[in-house]
C-alpha cells in the first residue's frame, strides 16, 4: 500500500473535474493531439488551465500535458475541452501520413539488416 | 419569698425544687406558727389552719416556680449551645462545598487517583464530612477514568480509520492513473467516499483531541485548500470557489484549515435546498485571509446564530454540547481553538447564512507552489534542457506513444540558449574554442574526462596547473571566465535553493558554454 506523502496535493481528482469522469463531448483528443493556447491565463482561473495555457504556448501533446501536470489523461481530456469549450486552446491532429510519403516496406527492412550487421 | 438555696450545686431543676419546698415549708410553718401562738384564743384554731393550708401552698407554688424558672434557665444555655454548634457545622459545610470539594475535583480532572486527590486536599473535621469526600472521590474518579478511556478509543479507533483512508486515497489515486476512463468515474466515486469516511475519521480524533490524519511539508495554495475542503463533504458539485488568492498556508496547519472549511462548508449545503449552490468567497486582508462562505437557505435566528458563534468559540470543548448527529460547530471550534481562526456567522445577502472564516496571517505563507511550477514552465519554454526533470520522465515513460513527440524535443534545445546572452562583445567566438580547448587536455592519464579544479580562477592563474599550452591564450580568457564564473555560480545557487531565481536570466547560459559539465 502506498501512502501518500507529504508531497502530494491535497487536491482529489473529482474536485478537480468537478466531479465529471469523461469529457461532455466525445471530442477526439487522443494522446498526441497537439494543443496550443489561444491566450494569456486570467486571474481567477483553475489552476490547472492557467498551467495548461502557459506549457501550451508552443503546441504541446495531450500526452506530456498530462505528465506536466502529473494527472490522468482522462482527466486532462476534461479540462482539456473545457477550455476547447470556451476557446482557450485549439486542437491540432496529428496529420495523417498518407501511403505515399512512406518509404518502402522492402526500404526499411534493409535499412534494418544494415544497421543490424554494424 | 425565699430565695433558692445553693443553685450551683443543684444540678437538675428538679432537685432545685425538692430542696425549695421544704425550705418554704419552713419559714412559712413558722411564721405561721408564730402567728397563731400571738393571735387571741378565738382565733388561734382557725388560723392555725388557714395559715398551715396557706403555708403548704405557698411552699408549693414557690417550688414550682423554681422548678420551672431552673427549667427555663436550662432549655435557655442548651439552646445556645445548640446554636454555636449549628453554625460550626454549616461554617465547614460551605468550606466543604466551596472550597474542598472544588479542590478535589479539580485534582481528580487533573487526572490524579482517588486516593492521591483525597491525599492532597484539606480533609474536613466531621466524619460524615470527610465519608462524602470519599464517596465524591471516588465516584468522580471513576468517571473521569472512564471518559478518559472512552476518549483514547476513540481516539485510536479514528487514527486507524484515518491511516485506512490515507492508504486508501493514495491507492485511488494510484489507480486513477493506471486505469482508463471506462473505470475512472467509478474511481472518483470511491475515492470522494473514502475521503468522507477520512472526514468523518477526521473529525472523531479532532474531538478527541488526536492529531489529524496528514500533514503537509510545503505551504498549500489557496486554491487546493478549498478544493481540499469541498472534496470531503459530499455535495461538493454545489459549491461554487471564487478565489483569486495566490496566498498559501502554512503546511502543519492545512489540513486542519481544510477540515474546518469543510465542515463549514457542509453545514452551509445541508442546510439550503438541495438545488442551490454555496458560494465560497476568498479576500486577502490585513489580518490573514478571509473565507466567506455563504449558503441561500435557512436563514438562522439570532439565538441560534449566539449559539453557533458560542460553540465555534467557546475556550474549551463540552462534550455535553455534542449532539450526536451534529458534530460539525464542535469540530470547527475545536480547530478554531487549535489554530488560532475567528470563526463568526452572519446573515447572508443571498438570504441564507454567512459564515466568515479569518485565516490568521502567521498561518499565511508565500505561494511557493504556485510559483515553482510557472517557473519550471518558463525554464522549459525557453530552454528545453537535454536533462529532462526525472518526474514527468517517469510518468511519461508507461504511455507508449510518446515517440513521435520526442524528436522535436532535442532538436530545440540546441539552439534557443546562444541567443540570450548578449551583454559579453566577445564571447559569441571566444566560448566554443576555450571550452574545447579546455574540454580537450581534461582527458587525464587514464583516458577517462577528467574534470579540472579551479576553471573558473584561471583570471588569476592562467597558466595553469599542468597543460601550460593549452591555457596560454589568456587574454581573451579573463572576460569569458568573469562572466562563466558569474553564471555558473548563479546557476549554482539557483540549483541549490531551489528558489525560482531572477526570471531574465532562468538558465541558458551553462548549456552552451561547457556542455560536458551539464551532462554530467
Amino acid at each position: 500500500m502506498r501512502r501518500l506523502g507529504p508531497d502530494d496535493d491535497p487536491d482529489r481528482l473529482y474536485t478537480v473535474t468537478g466531479g465529471r469522469s469523461r469529457a461532455a463531448d466525445d471530442r477526439t483528443l487522443d494522446l498526441v493531439t497537439l494543443i496550443v493556447s489561444e491566450c494569456e491565463p486570467a486571474p481567477g482561473m483553475q489552476s490547472e488551465h492557467v498551467r495548461i495555457l502557459a506549457m501550451c504556448r508552443r503546441p504541446v501533446a495531450v500526452v506530456e500535458v498530462s505528465a506536466e501536470l502529473r494527472m490522468p489523461v482522462s482527466v486532462v481530456r476534461i479540462l482539456l475541452s473545457d477550455l476547447l469549450d470556451t476557446g482557450k486552446v485549439t486542437a491540432r491532429h496529428p496529420r495523417p501520413v498518407t501511403q505515399a510519403h512512406l518509404p518502402d516496406t522492402d526500404l526499411l527492412k534493409e535499412v534494418l539488416d544494415a544497421l543490424h550487421r554494424l | 419569698m425565699p430565695p433558692p438555696s445553693r443553685p450551683q450545686a443543684a444540678r437538675s431543676p428538679l432537685g432545685d425544687a425538692l430542696l425549695t419546698l421544704p425550705a418554704a415549708l419552713l419559714v412559712s410553718g413558722g411564721l405561721c406558727l408564730w402567728a397563731s401562738l400571738t393571735a387571741p384564743d378565738t382565733v388561734s384554731t382557725a388560723l392555725a389552719w388557714c395559715g398551715g393550708a396557706a403555708a403548704v401552698l405557698l411552699s408549693a407554688a414557690v417550688s414550682t416556680s423554681v422548678y420551672g424558672l431552673r427549667l427555663s434557665r436550662r432549655h435557655l444555655a442548651d439552646a445556645d449551645a445548640v446554636r454555636a454548634e449549628a453554625d460550626a457545622v454549616r461554617a465547614e459545610a460551605e468550606l466543604l462545598a466551596d472550597e474542598t470539594l472544588p479542590a478535589l475535583v479539580a485534582q481528580l480532572r487533573g487526572g490524579a487517583s482517588a486516593d492521591t486527590a483525597l491525599g492532597r486536599t484539606a480533609q474536613p473535621a466531621t466524619a460524615a464530612h470527610r465519608r462524602i469526600m470519599q464517596t465524591l472521590a471516588v465516584e468522580v474518579g471513576r468517571g473521569e477514568r472512564m471518559r478518559a478511556a472512552a476518549m483514547s478509543a476513540c481516539a485510536n479507533a479514528a487514527g486507524r480509520v484515518q491511516a485506512l483512508a490515507t492508504g486508501m486515497l493514495a491507492d485511488l489515486r494510484e489507480m486513477e492513473h493506471r486505469h482508463g476512463e471506462e473505470v475512472l468515474g467509478d474511481l472518483l466515486r470511491l475515492d470522494h467516499s473514502t475521503a468522507q469516511a477520512g472526514r468523518l475519521a477526521d473529525s472523531i480524533a479532532v474531538l478527541t483531541g488526536a492529531r489529524s490524519g496528514r500533514r503537509w511539508n510545503k505551504p498549500i495554495a489557496m486554491e487546493s485548500i478549498l478544493r481540499g475542503a469541498m472534496g470531503l463533504i459530499s455535495a461538493y458539485r454545489r459549491v461554487q470557489l471564487h478565489n483569486s488568492s495566490t496566498a498559501a498556508v502554512a503546511g502543519h496547519a492545512a489540513e486542519g484549515i481544510m477540515h474546518a472549511l469543510a465542515e463549514v462548508m457542509d453545514n452551509a449545503a445541508s442546510f439550503s435546498p438541495p438545488t442551490s449552490p454555496v458560494h465560497v468567497y476568498v479576500e486577502e486582508a490585513q489580518a490573514g485571509v478571509v473565507v466567506s462562505v455563504e449558503d441561500s437557505g435557512l436563514v438562522m435566528s439570532e439565538t441560534a446564530l449566539r449559539r453557533a458563534e458560542s460553540a465555534v468559540s467557546a475556550d474549551t470543548l463540552d462534550l455535553m454540547s455534542l449532539s450526536g448527529t451534529r458534530l460539525g460547530l464542535a469540530v470547527v471550534g475545536c480547530l478554531a481553538r487549535k489554530h488560532g481562526l475567528n470563526v463568526s456567522f452572519r446573515p447572508s445577502a443571498r438570504g441564507g447564512t454567512g459564515v466568515v472564516v479569518l485565516i490568521p496571517q502567521q498561518l499565511i505563507t508565500e505561494a511557493r507552489p504556485a510559483g515553482r511550477p510557472a517557473a519550471r514552465d518558463a525554464a522549459q519554454d525557453t530552454v528545453h534542457e537535454p536533462v529532462p526533470a526525472p518526474g514527468p520522465q517517469a510518468v511519461r515513460a508507461p504511455s507508449e506513444p510518446v515517440a513521435p513527440v520526442a524528436p522535436s524535443e532535442p532538436a530545440v534545445p540546441a539552439t534557443p540558449p546562444v541567443p540570450v546572452a548578449p551583454p559579453a562583445p566577445a564571447p559569441p567566438t571566444v566560448p566554443p574554442q576555450a571550452a574545447r580547448a579546455a574540454a580537450a587536455p581534461e582527458y587525464g592519464e587514464s583516458g577517462l574526462p577528467k574534470r579540472r579544479r579551479g576553471q573558473t580562477l584561471a583570471t588569476t592563474a592562467p597558466s595553469g596547473t599542468d597543460r601550460a599550452p593549452a591555457a596560454r591564450p589568456a587574454p581573451p580568457r579573463p572576460a569569458r571566465s568573469r562572466e562563466e564564473a558569474a553564471e555558473r555560480f548563479r546557476t549554482f545557487r539557483r540549483a541549490v535553493q531551489g528558489t525560482p531565481g531572477d526570471p531574465p536570466a532562468p538558465s541558458p547560459a551553462p548549456a552552451p558554454a561547457r556542455p560536458e559539465d551539464d551532462i554530467r
